[in-house]
């Protein structure tokens, strides 16, 4: 496949800001409904005809690539294929209600929050789900409050909480906002949780352990009833980080495994669009232990309806009011048009894909057997550059240089939408890059709309607004 | 492909121990397309048609089809994160022209390209302060009495880890009581958070006043409000914010059950204490002048647990549609919008206040878009009323409701009058 | 390979520091600059702070990664490297000459001794 990404320009940009193209300032001074120092003196900001934004937005998207424009293989992200009906079904303008609306007046979008609510349960071997985290990291975050609640219930003060070192920033970033002391994991030669290391780590201290299974090599971790039982001995709760539920569904539940709490990624499992960097929606399922710490409100099923309600000991709020409701909307359509057989087959289809993938290519991947994704290196050659270099060939490379476990690592996840053909592409862009001249990766890459850019520059010099160009002018 | 990998099936290729396999079933029937539309067409249909008057931290302005036409273009909606800026150059630019649209309308140099929503937005503010203040002490927030339920319960889970407190501030007839607030400001305060609108609707009138107590006190003076109150009201630098929060989801998303966009600005020189992500103007190979993320050392994939926030997936597309609303709006059309929920407020609330026995508003001054109604019938009885008559209002306790009026609602003001009348 | 200068002492977290006159003057190794990449920002103390051995003083950091730096004996800041500001580039060209960072007056002069020698610290990043 050739690939040349549109590219407008003129002079020494793209395309121009709102604010090369207009600046208007308008006086403020209300008509006099406000007093004078109640308001600001002048608004300075583009106005622009509509004719004018809609070509601007329009020349920007054709620089912008996409899901729906050609694989995009990034490793723990699950970049699958956004079903188009969802958008409709988020659009029915009787989904939109306000919040504070009464119970009993918002029966259909109660009704939807419990559904999605016993839906992920059922998918992940859970007692209940809470769907308000905006965020899987706000789904760690959560969970981590959630074992902080359980914990200080019992009158125990456990200032631990362990991370494998291939786990994602946010596992590390969540603990220590919950004001947990972080205990690093390494893994042992295969990949996966040094039961050793573990076995020493673990105390009294351990308020729980984090894990994403399969982790982020797809490795599953086999040891996982011994690293459940190790850890509930110890007095410690099981977190399941779950980015790479994608390889399980309909196969394994982490309910089944001895997980006591995990989150949801509905962005990636789920099906619901990345949006160039969120929204997305993190939900937790708890087993039942632990039910009565999730934030509220909740909704449960009555005789005579749907009601919010509030859990016993709830965590209170983690979003200001129920979560990313659109999101949610959006992976509810998803599971409903899947079902069970759809969930399992693309289960199925993201882990033949991921394996296939790597038979193709030149690169050798020191790990396995894997599942949905797999870390490739690129050994000598610079992770980084190869993966400029895959833009050339039409393709979005693979997450690069994590987990560290692995040098140069090129961590690959295909997903389930992918044919043999795309991924015959995929294995070319991959092989293609590798094998070039390292004056073709140095300059890399050349056919997308913006050549390398230079990361110094812009961190030395932060210019982060139109103002600050201006300014620096 | 079975052959290429060397398998006779798929499942050969799962390595999962027999004692956790799970070989039950979801009970999810699976539909096509066409069932799944209309089984969720009638699931939402059983929500109550009621024209909302309601506010309090989550508004809705008309939103231009424009927004939805671009903003679900396929090249934007199925995007990911900006990782490889060379091809997604687009969004990247879009994130930049909505932080460039905050810096404008806050006055503050530094925008991040969104939080998750208000509520968290002031999480991280108070965090922000926290880190400031490295060791010195003063672990307190204040903030005020009647802060909207969810903005505090998030305030307090997130400061629950990082070993502050919160202390409450009084109001007095619905704006900040300066001379209490005084009395509580110490060297203990990080922080001091005020609102303008508040959650009732109020304008605040005595902001600088605020902040100069903030800063007497080396505390940091945070404002909350929202992207078109900035449009009308006193730029938040001019009168010493700190950092602005707030939501911007009124714009660009419609009702969305609580759904938002956080607003986080701030000053240079805590530029690199900010949590989120960052798009910077650089250059690439070409010399021509490309967008990217920057200063990425300070979030969680590089920083971990010494991140300045666990912040990853945000909310970057409504961020884009709110770019595009306010890129429709222009700066005459905002502050237009801005004028309107001043005088519809205040046009509202007069005529309701000529029913016996309701006074409106219940504080004696200037409302942005929603004001709190005294009322001598119990307001939990007439909220009822109003909704067997097709309006909701909000309930706050036995006496009070706050009505929220919008270019949104705007033309069935009439009838909610006219409702008001018939119930009273 | 790397620079290791014989007229200076080390910490296993590769900072160097050197006597100047009554001060001692502290930065980081032709190593750690390369670890890190291009620097980006760096983050010092002020005059007049107080340092402690071993503790952390400041942070550098560049385009990939932000570092810790480690104070190799205790004082007082008497003096900060405020080129790095505008110029951190100077850490990577020459971390042992334009690149120093700061300059402090020791509080325990015997703190010196106990620092990597030259030898030491070039078996330690090998």
């Amino acid at each position: 496949m050739n690939f040349d990404q549109a590219r407008f320009s003129r002079d020494d940009e793209y395309e121009p800001l709102l604010s090369e193209k207009d600046s208007t300032t308008v006086e403020v001074d209300s008509e006099g409904v406000l007093p004078d120092d109640l308001t600001r003196d002048e608004l300075t900001l583009p106005a622009l005809s509509e004719p004018q934004l809609a070509r601007h937005y329009t020349r920007l998207s054709q620089m912008n690539y996409s899901v729906e424009l050609g694989p995009y293989p990034l490793g723990s992200c699950t970049m699958k294929y956004n079903p188009s009906f969802t958008e409709d079904v988020a659009a029915d303008p009787n989904a939109g209600v306000h919040p504070d609306r009464s119970d009993r007046t918002i029966q259909g979008t109660l009704g939807l929050l419990h559904g999605l609510q016993e839906y992920l349960a059922d998918i992940g071997g859970m007692d209940a789900v809470t769907l308000q985290p905006p965020a899987g990291a706000a789904g760690e975050f959560t969970g981590i409050l959630v074992a902080k609640a359980y914990h200080e219930s019992r009158g125990d003060d456990r200032s631990e909480i362990i991370i494998p070192s291939s786990a994602h920033g946010t596992n590390f970033a969540s603990a220590a906002m919950a004001g947990y002391d972080v205990v690093e994991l390494p893994s042992d030669d295969d990949g996966r949780v040094d039961m050793e290391a573990l076995d020493a780590a673990v105390s009294e201290e351990t308020a729980a352990l984090m894990l994403t299974n399969p982790n982020t090599l797809g490795l599953f971790e086999r040891d996982i009833v011994d690293i459940a039982g190790l850890v509930h001995d110890a007095g410690g709760l099981l977190y399941y980080d779950g980015a790479n539920l994608n390889a399980l569904l309909g196969r394994a539940r982490p309910g089944d495994m001895g997980f006591d709490i995990m989150h949801y990624n509905v962005h990636k499992t789920f099906a619901t669009p990345h949006g160039g960097g969120g929204p997305g929606a993190g939900p937790v399922g708890v087993v039942d232990e632990l039910a009565e710490f999730l934030p509220s409100p909740m909704v449960r099923e009555t005789a005579a309806g749907y009601e919010q309600y509030e859990p016993e000991s709830s965590i209170g709020k983690v979003h200001g009011f129920a979560g990313n409701w659109l999101v949610l909307v959006k992976a509810y359509a998803y599971i409903a048009r899947l079902g069970d057989a759809g969930l399992a087959d693309a289960s199925a289809k993201a882990v033949l894909n991921a394996n296939y993938l790597a038979s193709q290519i030149a690169l050798d991947v020191p790990y396995g057997p894997f599942h949905h994704e797999f870390a490739a290196t690129s050994g000598d050659r610079d992770a980084a550059d190869v993966a400029k270099r895959m833009l050339d060939y039409g393709v979005h490379p693979p997450t690069t240089k994590w987990p560290e476990l692995v040098s140069q690592a090129m961590l690959t996840e295909p997903t389930e939408v992918e044919d043999k053909a795309s991924l015959d592409d995929l294995a070319h862009a991959f092989n293609a890059a590798y094998a070039d001249s390292d004056e073709a990766l140095e300059t890399a890459p050349s056919k997308t709309s913006a050549r390398r850019i230079d990361q110094v520059s812009a961190a030395r010099n932060p210019r982060l607004s139109w103002r600050a160009l201006g300014d620096d002018e | 492909m079975l052959d290429a990998v060397g398998v006779d099936s798929t499942e050969d290729l799962f390595d999962i121990p027999e004692a956790v396999r799970f070989d039950g079933e979801f009970g999810v029937a699976g539909a096509d397309e066409r069932e799944l539309r209309d089984a969720m067409a009638d699931l939402f249909s059983r929500n109550e048609e009621l024209t909302e008057f309601l506010g309090r931290g989550h508004h809705a302005h008309y939103v231009p089809a424009l927004v939805d036409d671009l903003s679900r273009r396929s090249e934007f909606l199925t995007s990911y994160t900006q990782y490889q800026p060379e091809i997604a150059q687009g969004f990247l630019q879009v994130l930049f022209e909505y932080q460039s649209m905050l810096v404008e309308l806050t006055g503050l140099p530094v925008a991040n390209c969104s939080m998750y929503d208000a509520a968290t937005a002031l999480a991280e503010a108070a965090l922000l302060a926290n880190r400031l203040r490295r060791g010195a002490s003063g672990h307190r927030v204040l903030v005020p009495e009647h802060l909207h339920e969810g903005r505090l319960g998030v305030l307090e889970n997130y400061l629950d880890g990082a070993e502050m407190e919160i202390g409450e501030y009084p109001m007095a007839d619905g704006a900040v009581d300066v001379e209490a607030l005084a009395d509580l400001v110490d060297d203990e305060t990080a922080m001091v958070y005020a609102e303008t609108p508040t959650v009732r609707g109020v304008i605040e009138e005595r902001l600088a006043d605020i902040g100069d107590l903030a800063h007497d006190n080396d505390a940091l003076f945070c404002l909350g409000s929202d992207l078109v109150a900035l449009a009308l009201l006193e730029e938040p630098a001019s009168v010493g914010a700190d950092v602005v929060v707030g939501e911007a989801g009124a714009l660009g998303l419609g009702t969305a059950y609580g759904m938002g966009l956080g607003i986080f600005a701030t000053r240079e020189e805590y530029l690199r204490q900010v949590p989120g992500r960052l798009v910077g103007a650089s250059e690439d190979k070409a010399d021509m002048r490309a967008f990217t993320l920057t200063l990425q050392t300070r979030e969680q994939h590089i920083r971990k647990e010494r991140a300045t926030s666990n912040i990853c997936t945000n909310q970057a597309w409504v961020a884009l549609r709110t770019a595009m609303h306010m890129a429709w709006l222009g700066p005459d059309r905002l502050v237009d919008l801005a004028t309107q929920a001043v005088t519809d407020a205040s046009d509202l609330a007069a005529r309701l206040d000529e029913l016996s026995g309701v006074k409106a508003p219940l504080y004696d001054r200037h409302h942005f878009r929603e004001f709190v109604v005294r009322t001598d019938q119990p307001a939990p009885a007439i909220t009822n009323d109003l909704a067997g008559r097709g309006f909701a209002v909000h309930a706050l306790d036995d006496h009070h409701l706050q009505v929220c009026i919008t270019d949104a609602n705007a033309d069935a003001a009439d009838g909610l009058v006219a409702a008001f009348e018939e119930v009273i | 390979m790397f620079e290791i200068p014989d007229d200076r002492k080390y910490l296993e977290s590769h900072e160097w520091a050197t006597t100047e006159g009554d001060a001692v003057r502290i930065g980081i190794s032709d190593f750690a600059q390369d670890e890190l990449g291009d620097v980006v920002f760096v983050e010092l103390p002020a005059e007049g702070d107080e340092l402690a051995a071993g503790e952390e003083f400041g942070v550098v950091e560049s385009i990939k990664a932000v570092s810790d730096l480690y104070a190799p004996i205790s004082g007082t800041v008497t003096a900060v490297n405020e080129e790095l500001f505008d110029a951190p580039e100077l850490l990577n060209d020459d971390p042992y000459g334009d690149g120093w960072m700061l300059e402090a007056e020791p509080a325990d002069e015997s703190e010196f001794d106990d620092l990597l020698s030259p030898e030491e610290y070039r078996e330690q990043t090998e």
